[in-house]
C-alpha cells in the first residue's frame, strides 16, 4: 500500500518537474544573466547579474556555490514585510541540502540535558505556536560600502528582510529536554555541510540565558507559509534583534553544553563574525583591533527606500519620501530626514507597528525649493535612545554598517 | 551542442520539487570561470579554490587588493578552511589573483619569480610519482592513496555513496562497460566538467600526468560498482 503510493508520488513529482521545466524554459533565455542593477559598489567582475533560483524571483547574484543572492532594494519600497520569494539567501558552505522529507526530518536535542529528543516537525507543531515579525540582517549587508575596502561578499543594501515567523519558542523545546544544571552555551547546526573536512562547520552558538529567554523561535512558517528551501526549509532558528549569521537553516542539531563553545567546529563562532570589543565596536580604518567578540545585536537603522541615488525629483511640488527603519528590538521612536544634506531636519510620520523587531515605515511629504543636487539624509532614533553616526565606522570584517544614509538626488 | 543543451538544461533545473513525501531542489548551473592567465597560480586556483566555492567569490572581490591582500586571502583558505594547498600553492595564488584581479603588476618585484611556469614549485609536492599505471586494477597503491589525498578527491567522492559529486561505484557502473573506459574517465578527471552527474562542477585536475590520471582512472573502474543507477 504504502509502495504503491510512493510510486505514484514519484510519478507526480515527475510531472511537476516536467511541467514547471517548461514554464522556466520558455522564459527568455537571457533572464538568467544578462540584466544586471547598479548599486555603485565597484566590483572586479563589474555588476552583479540577476538570476533565479529555486523559489525566489530574480535575485542579485552574490556566489552560485554555495548560493548567495541579495535582494533588490527596490523590494524595500513594497512594504514593510519582503517577500519570501525576495528573501535574500546565504550560506556558508558548499555541501547543502537539495532534498528534505519533512516525513522524517529529525531535530535533535542533546548534550547537557536530562531527556536527549529526536522531534518531527508534527512533534513540534504540536506544542504552542508562537509568532514574531523581525527582521532579518546579515552582518555583512553594506560590506561593499566599507572604506577602505574589505574582502567578502561585496553587499550592497539588500542583504536583509522582514517576515513573519511561525514556529515555537526555543525554550519551550529546551524545557522539554530539562537543561541540567551548569548549562553555559547552546549550539545550533544545519543539515549544510562543509565540502571537505577540515573545512569547519557551520555551527553558531548562543549563551544559556539568551537561548532560554522567550525571543528566540523555531520556525517553520514565513510569512504563512513553509520556509522557503533556501531560506532553511524545513526549520530555522529565529534570533530576533540579532545578526542573521545566528539563523542557522535547515536546523537540525541542539546541544547544551556545560562549557564554552570551542573547537575546530567553532570557528564561526571564535574566528568569523567578530567585531572588535571596545563601545564603537570599530577601529581606525585599516587598523587590527586588539580584542574581538562575537557580533551580536541590530544597530539602529534606517533607509530611503521611494528613491534612489541619482534620482530625479521634480522642483517646487510636493512630493513623499519613504522608507524603513529598525533597531534590536526597542522599537523606533523618531525619524529625522533632511533634504539639504544635513543642515536641517524635519521628524517624518511612523507608519504601522508590526512589532518591535521589525521594519518600520516612515513618509514624510517634502519640497524642494530649488534647482540643483541635493542630499537627502534619514537618521533613525530607538526606544532605547540609540541612533545612527553621521560618519561611518570600519571593522576588519565589514560587518554591522549603520552610519546615516545619504541619497543624492537632482532637483529639476 | 553540448554547451547549448547545458545552457537550456540549467533553467528548466530551476525549479521547486514539492509533496507530501519530500521537498527537492535542483540548483542552476551558473556558468562562471576564473580569468585565464599564463601564471602557473591560474591552474592551481582551478584546480584547487572551485573545489569548495565557485570562481565568482572572487570575481566580485573589490578592485585594486594587492599582492599581499590576495596571498592572505589564499593563506586563509588554506589556514582556515583546510584547502590542500602548499606554502608554494599560496604564493603562486596570491600571484595570480594579484596581477589578474588585483593591482599588481607582472613586472612586479615580487611577482616576477612567480609569473613563470618554470618556478612553480609546487609540482615537486604532488608525490604519487610517476602513477604505478600498472594496470592492476586492485585496490589503490600508495601512489594512487597519495593522488586522492593531494587533489582533495575525497572531499567530494566517497567509494559507497554520493557525497558532493557521484560515489566510486556509481561511476564504475557507469563507465566500466565502455570500451576504453580507462582512458575515457583519465579524460574527464583531467578537464573536470558539469552535466554528467548533476550540476556541480569538478573542477579539473590538469596537473595530473596521463600515467597519473590513469591510475586514478584504473583506480575508480575497480571500485565494486554494483549499485549503480
Amino acid at each position: 500500500m504504502r509502495s504503491s503510493r510512493s510510486d505514484v508520488d514519484r510519478q507526480r513529482r515527475g510531472v511537476i518537474r516536467g511541467v514547471a521545466g517548461l514554464a522556466l524554459a520558455a522564459s527568455p533565455l537571457g533572464s538568467l544573466a544578462a540584466s544586471t542593477s547598479d548599486d555603485g559598489i565597484a566590483r572586479v567582475g563589474g555588476s552583479r547579474p540577476l538570476i533565479r533560483y529555486p523559489g525566489k524571483r530574480e535575485l542579485l547574484l552574490v556566489t552560485s556555490r554555495p548560493p548567495h543572492l541579495e535582494t533588490p532594494f527596490g523590494v524595500f519600497n513594497d512594504g514593510p514585510i519582503t517577500p519570501n520569494d525576495a528573501f535574500y539567501v546565504r550560506y556558508h558552505l558548499a555541501n547543502i541540502p537539495t532534498s528534505v522529507d519533512p516525513d522524517t526530518y529529525r531535530l535533535k536535542v542533546s548534550g547537557a540535558v536530562k531527556s536527549p529528543l529526536s522531534l518531527s516537525l508534527q512533534d513540534l507543531k504540536a506544542m504552542a505556536t508562537t509568532e514574531v515579525v523581525a527582521v532579518n540582517q546579515c552582518s555583512g549587508n553594506s560590506r561593499g560600502f566599507s572604506s577602505p575596502r574589505v574582502f567578502g561578499a561585496q553587499l550592497g543594501n539588500g542583504s536583509m528582510g522582514c517576515a513573519r515567523w511561525t514556529g515555537v519558542p526555543l525554550q519551550a523545546v529546551l524545557a522539554k529536554a530539562g537543561v541540567a544544571a551548569g548549562a553555559h552555551t547552546v549550539t545550533f547546526n544545519g543539515l549544510d555541510k562543509p565540502v571537505l573536512p577540515a573545512t569547519p562547520d557551520f555551527i553558531k552558538s548562543l549563551d544559556i540565558d539568551h537561548a532560554l529567554s522567550p525571543e528566540p523561535l523555531l520556525a517553520w512558517g514565513m510569512n504563512g507559509e513553509d520556509l522557503p528551501f533556501l531560506n532553511g526549509y524545513p526549520l530555522k532558528l529565529i534570533v530576533p534583534g540579532w545578526f542573521g549569521t545566528y539563523w542557522v537553516k535547515h536546523l537540525s542539531e541542539i546541544e547544551v553544553l556545560d562549557h564554552a563553545f570551542d573547537g575546530h567546529d567553532a570557528w564561526f563562532m571564535t574566528t568569523a563574525y567578530r567585531l572588535p570589543d571596545n563601545d564603537c565596536s570599530c577601529v581606525d580604518p585599516g587598523t587590527t583591533p586588539d580584542r574581538m567578540r562575537p557580533i551580536s545585536t541590530l544597530p539602529t537603522r534606517s533607509f530611503i527606500t521611494s528613491l534612489a541615488a541619482g534620482a530625479a525629483v521634480p522642483a517646487g511640488r510636493a512630493i513623499v519620501l519613504k522608507g524603513i527603519a529598525f533597531d534590536a528590538g526597542s522599537g523606533i521612536r523618531t525619524i529625522a530626514v533632511s533634504i539639504d544634506g544635513g543642515k536641517n531636519w524635519s521628524e517624518a510620520l511612523l507608519g504601522k507597528d508590526f512589532g518591535r523587531y521589525a521594519f518600520r515605515e516612515w513618509s514624510l511629504p517634502v519640497t524642494f525649493a530649488a534647482r540643483g543636487a541635493a542630499m537627502l539624509m534619514v537618521r533613525a532614533t530607538s526606544n532605547a535612545g540609540e541612533t545612527q553616526p553621521m560618519t561611518a565606522t570600519w571593522n576588519p570584517g565589514g560587518y554591522r554598517r549603520h552610519v546615516v544614509e545619504s541619497v543624492p538626488v537632482t532637483v529639476t | 551542442v553540448r554547451a547549448g543543451a547545458s545552457a537550456f538544461l540549467c533553467l528548466v533545473a530551476a525549479a521547486v520539487v514539492a509533496d507530501a513525501r519530500e521537498v527537492t531542489i535542483t540548483l542552476p548551473e551558473v556558468p562562471a570561470v576564473l580569468r585565464a592567465s599564463p601564471m602557473p597560480g591560474y591552474a592551481i586556483a582551478e584546480r584547487e579554490c572551485t573545489i569548495c566555492h565557485s570562481p565568482d567569490y572572487i570575481n566580485f572581490q573589490p578592485p585594486g587588493m594587492d599582492q599581499a591582500q590576495w596571498t592572505g586571502e589564499a593563506n586563509k583558505m588554506h589556514a582556515a578552511f583546510g584547502a590542500p594547498i602548499t606554502d608554494d600553492d599560496i604564493k603562486l595564488i596570491g600571484a595570480y589573483l594579484a596581477v589578474t584581479y588585483g593591482s599588481a603588476k607582472l613586472t612586479d618585484p615580487g611577482i616576477v619569480p612567480l609569473a613563470t611556469a618554470a618556478s612553480g614549485a609546487s609540482q615537486g609536492a604532488q608525490g604519487g610519482g610517476e602513477g604505478s599505471g600498472s594496470g592492476s586494477a586492485a585496490g589503490a597503491g600508495p601512489s594512487v592513496q597519495a593522488l586522492l589525498a593531494n587533489h582533495a578527491c575525497l572531499g567530494c567522492h566517497a567509494v559507497d555513496h554520493k557525497v558532493v559529486g557521484p560515489s566510486f561505484n556509481d561511476v564504475a557502473a557507469r563507465f566500466r562497460s565502455h570500451p576504453g573506459a580507462v582512458h575515457e574517465l583519465s579524460a574527464r578527471i583531467r578537464s573536470g566538467g558539469t552535466g554528467t552527474w548533476g550540476t556541480v562542477p569538478m573542477p579539473p585536475m590538469q596537473d595530473l600526468t596521463q600515467a597519473q590520471a590513469d591510475s586514478l582512472a584504473q583506480y575508480v573502474l575497480a571500485a565494486p560498482g554494483g549499485a549503480g543507477k
